[in-house]
């Protein structure tokens, strides 16, 4: 009898048991659920769909068809001729690999500054930060009306002081070309610096959200190092190289990482400053822009998802890369 | 505890009560009697981009339609903004397109090659196409015709002529351009090249984004629509943007780009011509309205008026007269459109074909646009408002004109305006000397090669 009523009632704990399992899954479908299905309707599929439409041609009013290799193909040869995705590659990469390592060199400086002990100082950390809540639309029109290169306020405090005065978003010159080397291109009183380049400075007016990260990071240190360094005789500057920059890798890898996804993807700001054409003569064409055009302008979307797919090849190399190469540099602590 | 308990849950039904009436009356304000469908009468769902003072003028249009017809009823939806293209391309995608669309970009081969929008023989009958053909101006028909088919109707050509202070130029000794060498010593005498401060005004300034309209006053063609290819490597072609170079060797690139781009910090949209930056601009026929008002503000606060004119784009030696590059707002009937007929009816109306001259008078003197048809210029009211606007003659007379061109009407145009922009904004904004023979050659060949792809597709 013992013997039965035991069993009977650890068939029930399991039934119990098995109940509260299946409660505590739809519980869990139920709250997932919603966010599952956008995964797989607003993610999933149109990362699926995206390789397929790059193998055809399709302008979004008539059903797809397959085309094979043709938009690689294309891609290819406007590779070869240093035309179209290839043009675009030029002006993404200028634009990333300028203004990424800029804003962490400068994000990390203003995090070292504003993180001393000084009067005001969550002052300076907010108007440093604030630029960063500002629309990127308002932001843009804004910097439009401060680089005029006619009546511009920079450009104005750039003459006043006897200093080049460059043509900004009126130019297609670039600061870092051999071209920037020429007398000619430093006549008539302007500057070989042109769209990307006022682009870039863009880019750095917004690093704030970057700047609160390393301030967090460095709050982060234990302050017991610098006492240790200080009794040791090193100096403020010996401090941030043996001390700050070591501890902050892990950090600046993270923002090194973003901000590259982060540039080649920008879009809204070039979209208006280019006259939504990479304007001007196609400076400002970069892929994000290009693959917009491509699809939506010139209706080649099966085009546009091979510039999609060759983007995401790309930015993958590049994240690798420097996952791979992080290890020689970024500090990850005592194992 | 309890009583406070009943009043929160009164103030929440009072709450709900309230927000339900707002719904209902707010349903009804939206669905006001002006913009419903009379019972027995189809409706036509028009899509356009004007707004402000220009939308009001629509939106009338649209009125006397509805009160002159039995059997249609428009209803305009003003979608300012830019990606009107791609609004409507998402609508057609999704089976719900409007029944009528205004466009103004070149893309209506573009679209017909891709079956996004119907030919007019597939809404009209032969006989109304065949006459529609007669009746428009050459211009206006050249805007909408793919492969001797008319996939629109224009609703008002845009012509761009040269505007001239004349005030400003007595000042030098000088008198309106008749000729390209008249226009570059008219430049040349205003702002002298060589000046060591930067200059103040400018006696003329080719805008790169022109060259569609220089290129047949020098009498090229972009586009030979007889072998469907690009001509870019033309003398004719060569010679207009070796002219527009030639400011840039004048006054140097970052001087053009300088002077430009302080057009913009006038304030709101003043013409530069009225802040005497320049003597001479190239613009289109809405300038008109602007120097009237510029006008008569002068003569309120007793300034001394000064007088403008409007004049054909001079020419070269052996180049084409009264030519330049001509554009519009087309009306296009959309791949699936419910109510495709009526949209037809109503282009007519708009546009005065078929006995309607009058009433598309009175629209083209309320928006001061130029008509599409001889026949509707030569309407009393019209011809009335011309007297009153001598300016705007000019733009009538080019409207007529054999010579003005638009942006070839073939499959991947948007991408060849792109491009012929960006190579003259290039060729003009080099540091170095641009070697313009070998510039216009690869974008010949880059335009071709997009252009026969899109061509291919579908």
């Amino acid at each position: 009898m013992r013997h039965q009523a035991d069993t009977s009632g650890s068939a029930e704990t399991a039934s119990r048991e098995s109940r509260r399992r299946w409660r505590s899954w739809f519980t869990a479908a139920g709250f997932a659920g919603p966010w599952l299905l956008g995964l797989l309707a607003l993610f999933i599929y149109p990362f699926v769909v995206s390789l397929y439409w790059s193998f055809c041609q399709y302008d979004l009013i008539n059903p797809p068809r397959f085309a094979g290799l043709d938009n690689y193909e294309q891609l290819a040869s406007e590779f070869a001729t240093g035309t179209g995705i290839a043009h675009a590659l030029w002006n993404t990469s200028y634009y990333a690999l300028i203004s990424v390592p800029l804003s962490i060199v400068l994000g990390v400086g203003l995090a070292t500054l504003l993180s001393c002990d000084i009067r005001g100082q969550s002052i300076f950390r907010t108007l440093f930060y604030l630029p960063s809540v500002i629309p990127v639309v308002a932001a843009s029109i804004l910097w439009m009306w401060l680089l005029n290169p006619a009546d511009g306020l920079v450009n104005s405090v750039l003459g006043s002081l006897g200093l080049w005065q460059p043509q900004w978003f009126a130019s297609p010159a670039e600061l870092v070309s051999p071209d920037s080397f020429t007398e000619a291109a430093w006549a008539n009183n302007s500057a070989p610096i042109g769209s990307k380049d006022a682009l870039i400075l863009m880019s750095l007016w917004g690093m704030g959200n970057f700047m609160v990260i390393y301030l967090a990071a460095i709050g982060d240190i234990p302050k017991s190092l610098y006492e240790a360094a200080r009794i040791d005789g090193a100096g403020p500057i010996r401090r941030f190289i043996n001390i700050t920059l070591p501890l902050l890798t892990p950090i600046i890898f993270f923002n090194l990482v973003m901000g590259l996804i982060q540039s080649v993807q920008a879009f809204t700001q070039i979209y208006i400053v280019s006259e939504g054409r990479g304007a001007p003569a196609d400076s400002t064409l970069v892929i994000s822009l290009h693959l917009f055009l491509s699809a939506f302008q010139h209706l080649n979307m099966g085009y546009a998802s091979a510039v999609a797919w060759l983007l995401f090849v790309l930015l993958g190399i590049a994240t690798w890369f420097l996952f791979t190469t992080s290890r020689r540099w970024v500090y990850e602590g005592v194992r | 505890m309890n009583t406070y308990s009943s009043i929160r849950g009164m103030l929440v039904i009072a709450s709900l009560f309230v927000l339900a009436i707002g719904l209902l009356v707010s349903q009804q304000l939206l669905t006001a009697s002006d913009t419903q469908v009379p019972d027995e009468r189809e409706e036509v769902v028009f899509w356009h981009f004007w707004g402000g003072a220009d939308r009001a003028i629509v939106e009338d249009v649209a009125r006397r339609f509805n009160e002159s017809q039995n059997d249609y009823f428009v209803r305009p939806i003003a979608m300012p903004g830019n990606n009107l293209d791609l609004k409507f391309f998402l609508s057609v995608t999704g089976g719900d397109p409007p029944d009528l669309l205004n466009i103004d970009d070149p893309v209506i081969a573009d679209w017909g090659h891709r079956g996004a929008i119907l030919a007019l023989d597939e809404v009209a009958t032969p006989d109304e196409v065949e006459r529609l053909e007669a009746w428009l101006f050459p211009a206006a028909r050249r805007l909408v015709t793919y492969q001797d088919r008319l996939y629109g109707v224009p609703n008002g050509l845009d012509i761009r002529a040269l505007y001239v202070n004349k005030t400003m130029l007595a000042r030098y000794g000088l008198s309106p351009p008749k000729t390209i060498a008249d226009l570059d010593h008219i430049a040349e005498t205003i702002a002298p090249p060589g000046q060591p401060a930067a200059f103040q005004h400018h006696g003329y300034l080719p805008d790169s984004r022109r060259i569609w309209a220089w290129g047949p006053v020098f009498g090229g063609q972009f586009y030979d629509s007889s072998d469907d290819h690009v001509t870019l490597t033309t003398p004719e072609i060569e010679a207009a943007l070796k002219w527009m170079v030639s400011y840039r060797d004048r006054y140097g690139p970052s001087e053009i780009a300088r002077f430009r781009h302080g057009d913009q910090s006038l304030p709101g949209k003043t013409f530069p011509l009225f802040a005497e930056r320049y003597a001479i601009v190239m613009d289109g026929q809405w300038r008109v309205r602007d120097i009237r008002a510029f006008q008569k503000s002068q003569a309120d606060r007793r300034e001394e008026v000064a007088q403008f004119d409007a004049i054909p784009l001079p020419m070269p030696p052996g180049g084409k007269p009264n030519a330049g590059w001509v554009n519009g707002n087309n009306f296009v009937i959309p791949q699936g459109a419910n109510a495709s007929r009526g949209a037809w009816e109503f282009i007519k109306f708009w546009c005065g074909f078929d006995g309607q001259e009058a009433s598309a008078a009175h629209t083209c003197v309320a928006g001061g646009w130029i008509p599409v048809s001889q026949h509707v210029v030569d309407e009393p009211s019209f011809q009335e408002f011309l007297a009153e606007e001598p300016l705007f003659r000019t733009f009538i007379e080019l409207a007529g004109s054999e010579n003005q061109y638009p942006v070839p009407v073939i499959p991947g145009a948007p991408y060849f305006n792109n491009e012929i922009k960006n190579l003259a904004e290039s060729a003009m904004s080099s540091s170095t000397e641009p070697d313009l023979p070998q510039m216009l050659k690869e974008a010949e060949t880059r335009i071709q090669s997009h252009i026969d792809r899109a061509r291919n597709e579908q």
